[in-house]
C-alpha cells in the first residue's frame, strides 16, 4: 500500500516537473498565424517555432524501470512545400523478445490555421487516424498525418513514449532540414546512472544548466537524487546538404549519451558500463556475439582445410582463406558488430552480416596460424565515432586486419569482387578500433588508407587517307578503379554483353576487337584493349583539321558550382587518371599549334593536373594527368579544387589543328 | 496459438509431391541463353473459382539462375491482406544438376510490410524470400496457395515480366464454373487458348509458352504490353469486399462504380459550401466558376496517399477531405467534383493508367478494373471539354501535364462508364524556345541576358526550381546551364497559368574565363545552354518499333558580341537534316562583330519502324556533335 501511494506521488510529480519546463501546449496565436516568413532565413518554407524534450529514468505503475521520453513541438509553415515531410509525423518504436516492448501514448496534435473566412481555428489529430505499420520483427512505426493544413497554419504535436531500454539514454537533434527558433532538451538522471553527454555539430549551446533534484527516484526502498541537465540552442540554421560529403549526421547538431556506470540498489556496488578501453576489451572477449565467435578457430580451421591444400607461403595462405570466405558468403546487406545465431549457423546458410562473414574471416586466418585482429568501426553512413568517451555504441560494422610479414592489411570479405587489402567505400570512414584476443584494442586511421583509384587510357591511333583513325585504345584500372570496373562488368551475363553495351554508346568509334583481362584475378589491374577505327573526319581533302585530343571523359562542366562550401569534400580516397595519346599522322600534315605543356598544382600536394606534348616529326605523344592526392578536403581547401577542375577545363577547350605542310 | 500450429503442419503433410521435372542446368537450350540471367524451367499458374468470394490461385514455378544478375528475379514476394491469406508456402532449392540441395519452408520468409514509398499507409503484406548462394547456376522451385475472398480482380499472366528472363515452359489455368462467365485479353500468346472441363465439371481455359528468349531493354520501346506475353481475365459476375456486381463492359463496369462506390460521398459540410456559394455568387460563367472552385481546392488540400481496404477503389468522403484538408488522388478528385455540384457544375470522375514515359490507354473492348492507377476529374462543358488534376497545388486549371495527357480513361457518370481520350500536346505545342544576347570579353568573360520560354509539356520543366527560394534557385538552376564558372546575377520567373500554360524564365548571366586563352586565340562553346547530351546506344538486332512518346520543338537563338579585333577561324557551322521523325538546324552567320548562333530542333512523336532506329541515334549523334560545337577565335 505504502509503495502505491509513493509511486503516485513520484509520477505526479514528474508531471509537474515536466510541465514546469515544457511550453504550454494548445495556445493558440494569431500573429503566428499571421507570420508571413521567418526573418532569420527568408527562404524557409517552414520553422519549428519551439521544441522541447525530456528524458527521465522512472519507475512505472507495474513497478519497471522505463525510460521516459516526453516530445512537443510547434511548427509554423510558410507555404505547403513541406507539408509531406514536416506534417506527417513518424515515430518508430522497437518491440524487443519476450513480450518487452516500447510505447507510445498520450499523442496528441493540433493545427492552427485561419478559415476562409479570416477567423482562428483549431483542428485536433483524430486518434483514429494514427496508422501502426509493422515493419519486421522488431519496428513497428507509427504513422500520422496532421489534418488540416494549409499555407500559413501551425501544427503542435506532443507524445510520450515509454522505453525499458534506459540505458540507450535518448539522444536529440538540435538541426534538421528546416530552421528553429529554440530546441531544448532536458535530462534527468537519477544517481545509479552515470552517463557521459556529448555535444556533436558545428553549433554551440546557448542554455546549457546542471542543477541536482533531491530524492527523484525510489526504488524498492533505494534512493537516488538526480542530476538535472538542461541543453537549448536558439536560432538553429536548416541543414543543408552537400554534395561529395560523408554522413549528415556528423555534422547536424545533437546530443548523445553513453552509459558509463550503474550502482546496484541493493549492494550500492558499482557496476562499470566501459568506462576505460580495457573494461570494454573484456566485456568484448566475453561476449558470446564477438569474442565468443572470434575464438572459433577449430570450426574455421576445419571449413578452410581444403582451400589451403598445398599452400606454405603466408600471404598466399591467407589470399586463399580471404577468397575463400567471399565465395562461401553472401553478405545479407546488414552491417553489424556482432554474430546473431554464430558465425557456425551463417557459415551453414552460406549468408550472414558483415559481422559474421569478417569474424568467420578473422578466425579461419588465425586457425592457420595468420594473426589477425577484429577492428570495429562505423560506416561513412553511419557517421563518424566520438573517440572523446571509450564506447562501442558508434560502430556498426567489424572488418580484419591481418598481419603478415611485418606489414598489415585491412580486409572485408562482404563482397567476393573486392581485391585482398582493399576496402569497400562504406568502410573508409573516421577512425576504427583493433581488437584481439590477446592484446589491448587501439585506434587506426581508416579514413587515409593507402587505397587509391588509378585508371590509365592509352591510344595509339593513325591518321588515315580515308579520314579515319586506327588504331587501339587501352585502359587500365587498378587499386579501387579496377574493383569498380568489375562491378561493371559483372552487371552483364557475359563480357561480351558488356563490350556490346559499351561499344553502342561510343557512335563514332568501331570496335573491331576486343580483349580483356585480369577479370577475375582481382589483384591485378583490369585491363581492356579495343582495337578501333574513329571516325575523325570525312576524308583528308582539307589543309587543316580541328581534332579534339580529350576523346573520351572530357570534363565539360565543374562538378563544384557554389562559391564556398560548409563542410569538407570526402571522397574516400585519393585518384589517379592518366591519359596518354600517341598520333601518328600522314606525312602531308603538321601540327599548326603545338600546345604548351601545363602544370597546375593544389597546395601541400593536394593535387595537380599537368599537361604535355611531345612532337616528333609526324608523331605526336600528349598526355595529360589529374591528381588528387587525399581523400577528405576540408572547406578551406574548396576553392583550391574549384579551381583545378576550372583550370583542367579551359585547358581541354583546346584543340589541336593539324596543317596540310606547304 | 496452438490451434494454427496444428493446421499448418497438416497442410505440410497433406502437401502433393513434386512431379519431377530435371533441372539440370546442362538441358537448357543454347538459344535461350543470350540475355539470359534466368530460366524459367516450368511453370504452372492456375486460378479456381470456387465461388465469387473463394477464390484459390495455386503457383508452381522453377527458374534456373545463371548468374548473379538473376538473384533478383528468383526472389519471391508473395502479397496477402485482409482478404487474402497464403495457404502455403515452400520450395526446393537444386543445384546446378538438379539435385535437391535445400528444402524451404514457410519459416524461411521474412514477413514484412509492403510500402510504395508514397503512401502514409497500405494495409499490405508480404511474405518475402531471397535465396543466399555463392555458387552459380542453381534451380529455386517454389510452390504456394493463396486464398482471396473477392473475384473482381484476377492477377494478369506474365510469363516473362523481366528483361533478363527466358521462359522454357509456362502454362496458365483458369478454373470455375460452367456459369462463371469471364472475358480476356492474350497478348503475344502464341496459340489460341485450349478450353476443356475437369472431371469434376469445372470449366478450363488453358494457355501456354515456350522456348521465349530473354528480352533485351531497348530504349525507344513502346509500352510492354505490346511486346510482352500476358493474358488477362476479367469476371462478369463479382464479390468485392462484401459488394457484389457484374460487367461485361466498361459502360456497365463505370456504371457499378458511380452506384456502389462513389454515390454519396458528396455532402460538404455547411460552411465551406456557404463559402463556395460566396466566392462564386458574383461569377456566370460556369468555367470561370469551375476555376475558382479548383483553385480554392487547391490551397485548402494537399496530396497524401492512404490505401486501406476499399480505400484502394473506394474515395473518402468528401467531408472528410474538407477536415483534414488532405486526400489520395481519389479523394481529391471526389472532393473536387463535390464542390463543383454546390455551384450546379456537373463533373466527372475518371480513372486512368498515369505515366509520363508511357501513355497507356485502357484496352477499348476489354473492360476490368487493374487497368488505371489515378484518378483525375473531367468537367464536360458544352464543346469545351475541361480536365483537372486534383492531387497537385500548383498546376494551372484545365491542364494535364505529361502525367496522364493523350490516353483512353474511364469516366464514371451517372448513364454509367463512358470511355474519354485526355489531351493531346503536339509537337509544336511542346515548345522550349530560347534568346539571349552574350558578350565575350577580350579576357574570356562571358557575360549577357537571356530568356526561355516554356510551353506545353515543357510548362513543367522548372517547377521544381520555381517553388524553392531564391538562392535555392540559383544553385539549382546551374545544373540545367553547364557553363563554367557560372555567376547568375537576375533570374525571374512567371508563369501564365491557363490550359496551355507558359513558363517565362529571364537570365543575367556572367562567367568568367568561359572562353579559353592560348598562342593569342580565343576557343569558346558555342552551345552551353541547351545540349542534347548523349544520343541513345546503338543496338545489334533490334526486336522492338521505335516509340517516340511525346513530340517537341527547341529553338534557340544566342547573339555572340565578339571582342573588338577579334574573329572567327572556326570552318562555320551550318548543318540540317529533315528525317520523318525529326528536324534538326543550326547555322552560325556572322555580322559584324556579331556572331548569331541559331539552333532548331524537332523531334515528332508517332511509332516508327525499328529499322529507323539507326537513323535516329545518328541523328542524335549529329546533333550532339552539332551542339559540342568548339567556336576559335583569332585576331584581325
Amino acid at each position: 500500500m505504502m509503495k502505491k501511494i509513493l509511486l503516485l506521488l513520484i509520477t505526479s510529480f514528474i508531471s509537474v516537473a515536466a510541465i514546469a519546463q515544457d511550453f504550454p501546449y494548445g495556445e493558440a496565436d494569431l500573429q503566428l498565424l499571421e507570420m508571413k516568413k521567418y526573418d532569420k532565413d527568408t527562404s524557409a518554407h517552414a520553422v519549428v517555432l519551439n521544441e522541447y524534450g525530456s528524458s527521465r529514468i522512472i519507475v512505472n505503475n507495474l513497478d519497471h524501470i522505463r525510460l521516459a521520453f516526453q516530445y512537443h513541438t510547434k511548427i509554423k509553415f510558410f507555404d505547403n512545400k513541406d507539408f509531406e515531410r514536416d506534417g506527417t509525423i513518424e515515430i518508430p518504436i522497437y518491440n524487443g523478445d519476450d513480450m518487452v516492448y516500447e510505447e507510445v501514448t498520450d499523442i496528441q496534435g493540433i493545427t492552427y490555421y485561419k478559415d476562409d473566412n479570416g477567423s482562428l481555428q483549431k483542428t485536433e489529430l483524430d486518434p483514429k487516424k494514427i496508422f501502426r505499420e509493422k515493419q519486421d520483427k522488431h519496428w513497428t512505426l507509427l504513422k500520422f498525418a496532421m489534418p488540416a493544413l494549409r499555407p500559413g497554419c501551425v501544427i503542435e504535436v506532443k507524445y510520450r513514449l515509454e522505453s525499458p531500454y534506459f540505458r540507450n539514454f535518448h539522444s536529440w537533434r538540435f538541426q534538421s532540414e528546416i530552421p528553429k527558433m529554440y530546441s531544448e532538451y532536458e535530462a534527468y538522471i537519477p544517481g545509479f546512472w552515470n552517463f557521459n553527454a556529448s555535444l556533436r555539430g558545428f553549433l554551440k549551446l546557448t542554455t546549457n544548466k546542471a542543477e541536482i533534484e533531491r530524492a527523484c527516484f525510489t526504488f524498492h526502498g533505494a534512493n537516488a537524487d538526480c542530476s538535472h541537465m538542461t541543453y537549448g540552442i536558439k536560432d538553429i540554421p536548416a541543414f543543408v546538404e552537400e554534395d561529395y560529403m560523408t554522413s549528415p549526421k556528423n555534422f547536424l547538431a545533437g546530443i548523445y549519451f553513453e552509459l558509463i556506470e550503474e550502482t546496484d540498489f541493493n549492494t550500492g556496488a558499482k557496476i562499470k558500463y566501459s568506462k576505460e578501453w580495457k573494461d570494454i576489451d573484456y566485456d568484448l572477449k566475453s561476449a558470446f556475439w564477438f569474442g565468443g565467435q572470434l575464438k572459433r578457430k577449430d570450426l574455421m580451421k576445419e571449413k578452410v582445410a581444403p582451400a589451403i591444400v598445398g599452400k606454405t607461403d603466408s600471404m598466399e595462405k591467407a589470399k586463399a582463406v580471404y577468397t575463400f570466405i567471399q565465395k562461401s558468403f553472401k553478405w545479407n546487406e546488414d552491417n553489424d558488430i556482432g554474430s546473431v545465431d554464430g558465425i557456425r549457423k551463417a557459415f551453414d546458410n552460406h549468408t550472414g552480416n558483415a559481422a559474421e562473414i569478417n569474424i568467420a574471416l578473422i578466425a579461419a586466418l588465425n586457425s592457420v596460424n595468420i594473426p589477425t585482429e577484429a577492428v570495429l568501426l562505423s560506416t561513412r553512413a553511419h557517421g563518424n565515432i566520438n573517440t572523446l568517451y571509450p564506447g562501442i555504441s558508434d560502430f556498426n560494422y567489424v572488418i580484419a586486419k591481418a598481419n603478415i610479414g611485418g606489414k598489415s592489411y585491412l580486409l572485408d570479405a562482404t563482397d567476393p569482387l573486392m581485391p585482398f587489402g582493399s576496402l569497400p567505400m562504406r568502410c573508409l570512414n573516421d577512425k576504427g578500433r583493433v581488437f584481439s584476443l590477446d592484446k589491448p584494442s587501439y585506434w587506426i586511421d581508416l579514413s587515409a588508407t593507402k587505397q587509391r583509384e588509378n585508371t590509365t587510357f592509352t591510344y595509339d591511333l593513325t591518321l588515315q587517307d580515308n579520314g579515319k583513325l586506327k588504331g587501339t585504345i587501352t585502359r587500365y584500372s587498378s587499386g579501387y578503379s579496377g574493383y569498380l570496373m568489375r562491378k561493371e562488368i559483372k552487371k552483364f551475363n557475359s563480357v561480351d554483353e558488356y563490350v556490346e553495351n559499351m561499344t553502342g554508346k561510343f557512335h563514332k568509334i568501331k570496335v573491331l576487337k576486343s580483349n580483356i583481362v585480369n577479370i577475375d584475378s582481382l589483384d591485378m589491374p583490369l585491363g581492356e584493349t579495343y582495337e578501333v577505327e574513329i571516325d575523325a573526319f570525312d576524308n583528308l581533302n582539307h589543309d587543316r583539321l580541328s581534332f579534339d585530343p580529350f576523346i573520351l571523359n572530357k570534363i565539360v562542366t565543374n562538378p563544384f558550382k557554389m562559391s564556398e562550401r560548409d563542410y569538407p569534400v570526402d571522397w574516400g580516397m585519393p585518384s589517379d587518371i592518366r591519359y596518354v595519346l600517341t598520333m601518328h599522322l600522314p606525312k602531308q600534315y603538321t601540327i599548326e599549334n603545338p600546345p604548351q605543356n601545363i602544370a597546375f598544382s593544389m597546395p601541400n600536394k593536394g593535387g595537380k593536373f599537368l599537361m604535355e606534348f611531345q612532337n616528333d616529326d609526324n608523331t605526336f605523344v600528349f598526355s595529360h594527368i589529374t591528381q588528387f592526392n587525399k581523400s577528405v578536403y576540408g572547406s578551406e581547401e574548396y576553392p583550391y579544387l574549384k579551381e583545378l577542375y576550372n583550370k583542367i577545363i579551359l585547358s581541354e577547350k583546346n584543340e589541336l589543328v593539324f596543317k596540310k605542310k606547304s | 496459438m496452438k490451434r494454427i500450429l496444428t493446421i499448418l503442419i497438416l497442410l505440410i503433410q497433406v502437401s502433393v509431391t513434386f512431379a519431377q521435372k530435371n533441372y539440370d542446368v546442362a538441358l537448357i537450350s543454347k538459344d535461350l541463353l543470350p540475355y539470359a540471367s534466368a530460366v524459367t524451367r516450368d511453370e504452372e499458374v492456375t486460378i479456381e473459382v470456387k465461388d465469387l468470394d473463394n477464390v484459390i490461385y495455386h503457383v508452381k514455378r522453377a527458374i534456373t539462375v545463371l548468374n548473379k544478375n538473376g538473384d533478383d528475379i528468383v526472389n519471391l514476394n508473395v502479397y496477402y491482406d485482409k482478404i487474402t491469406s497464403i495457404k502455403y508456402i515452400k520450395g526446393y532449392i537444386y543445384n546446378e544438376f538438379g539435385k535437391v540441395e535445400k528444402k524451404i519452408s514457410e519459416r524461411d520468409f521474412e514477413d514484412y510490410a509492403v510500402t510504395d514509398g508514397f503512401s502514409l499507409f497500405l494495409d499490405d503484406r508480404a511474405k518475402h524470400y531471397i535465396k543466399a548462394t555463392t555458387q552459380y547456376p542453381y534451380t529455386v522451385e517454389f510452390e504456394y496457395e493463396i486464398k482471396t475472398r473477392q473475384s473482381l480482380n484476377f492477377h494478369t499472366w506474365q510469363p516473362n515480366p523481366h528483361t533478363g528472363l527466358a521462359v522454357e515452359n509456362s502454362t496458365y489455368t483458369f478454373m470455375c464454373k460452367p456459369d462463371f462467365n469471364i472475358k480476356y485479353k492474350a497478348n503475344n500468346i502464341p496459340g489460341p487458348v485450349s478450353i476443356g472441363s475437369t472431371k469434376d465439371g469445372l470449366k478450363t481455359y488453358t494457355w501456354q509458352v515456350q522456348n521465349l528468349k530473354a528480352v533485351k531493354r531497348e530504349a525507344y520501346s513502346p509500352n510492354e504490353d505490346t511486346y510482352l506475353s500476358s493474358v488477362r481475365i476479367a469476371p462478369e459476375k463479382f464479390i468485392y469486399e462484401g459488394i457484389s456486381g457484374s460487367f461485361t463492359n466498361w459502360q456497365q463496369l463505370g456504371k457499378w462504380q458511380y452506384d456502389k462506390l462513389l454515390m454519396n460521398r458528396w455532402s460538404i459540410p455547411v460552411e465551406t459550401a456557404d463559402h463556395i456559394r460566396e466566392i462564386t455568387a458574383n461569377i456566370t460563367d460556369p468555367k470561370l466558376k469551375a476555376k475558382k472552385i479548383y483553385e480554392y481546392m487547391q490551397q485548402k488540400t494537399h496530396y497524401i496517399s492512404v490505401q486501406i481496404g476499399i480505400g484502394g477503389y473506394q474515395p473518402f468522403l468528401a467531408s472528410d477531405v474538407d477536415k483534414l484538408n488532405y486526400g489520395d488522388c481519389k479523394a481529391l478528385v471526389n472532393y473536387t467534383h463535390s464542390l463543383l455540384k454546390l455551384a450546379n457544375i456537373d463533373s466527372w470522375y475518371c480513372l486512368v493508367e498515369a505515366g509520363r514515359a508511357h501513355k497507356v490507354s485502357l484496352i477499348s473492348d476489354f473492360a476490368s478494373m487493374n487497368q488505371f492507377d489515378h484518378a483525375i476529374l473531367c468537367i464536360p462543358f458544352k464543346n469545351d471539354t475541361t480536365w483537372l488534376e486534383c492531387t497537385n497545388q500548383q498546376i494551372p486549371f484545365g491542364y494535364l501535364g505529361d502525367f496522364t495527357d493523350d490516353r483512353t480513361v474511364l469516366a464514371c457518370t451517372p448513364e454509367g462508364g463512358k470511355l474519354l481520350h485526355t489531351p493531346k500536346y503536339t509537337t509544336e505545342e511542346n515548345l522550349e524556345k530560347r534568346k539571349a544576347e552574350f558578350n565575350i570579353s577580350e579576357n574570356g568573360e562571358l557575360t549577357g541576358n537571356m530568356e526561355t520560354v516554356f510551353k506545353g509539356t515543357e510548362y513543367e520543366n522548372r517547377n521544381q526550381i520555381i517553388e524553392e527560394a531564391q538562392t535555392e534557385r540559383i544553385k539549382d538552376i546551374k545544373r540545367y546551364y553547364p557553363i563554367n564558372n557560372l555567376d547568375i546575377s537576375r533570374l525571374d520567373y512567371r508563369q501564365d497559368k491557363n490550359v496551355m500554360p507558359t513558363t517565362f524564365e529571364t537570365i543575367k548571366l556572367s562567367a568568367h574565363e568561359y572562353a579559353a586563352i592560348t598562342g593569342g586565340k580565343l576557343y569558346f562553346s558555342l552551345n552551353s545552354v541547351n545540349r542534347a547530351g548523349s544520343a541513345p546506344p546503338m543496338v545489334r538486332n533490334r526486336v522492338n518499333p521505335v516509340l517516340i512518346n511525346r513530340g517537341y520543338t527547341e529553338e534557340d537563338e544566342i547573339t555572340y558580341t565578339l571582342p573588338n579585333g577579334y574573329k572567327p577561324d572556326s570552318e562555320p557551322l551550318n548543318v540540317t537534316i529533315e528525317k520523318p521523325f525529326g528536324k534538326f538546324t543550326t547555322t552560325v552567320s556572322v555580322n559584324g562583330n556579331h556572331l548569331i548562333y541559331k539552333r532548331k530542333l524537332q523531334l515528332k512523336d508517332g511509332t516508327y519502324s525499328k529499322d529507323i532506329y539507326q537513323e535516329l541515334v545518328d541523328f542524335y549523334q549529329s546533333v550532339t556533335d552539332a551542339d559540342n560545337y568548339n567556336m576559335t577565335l583569332v585576331k584581325n
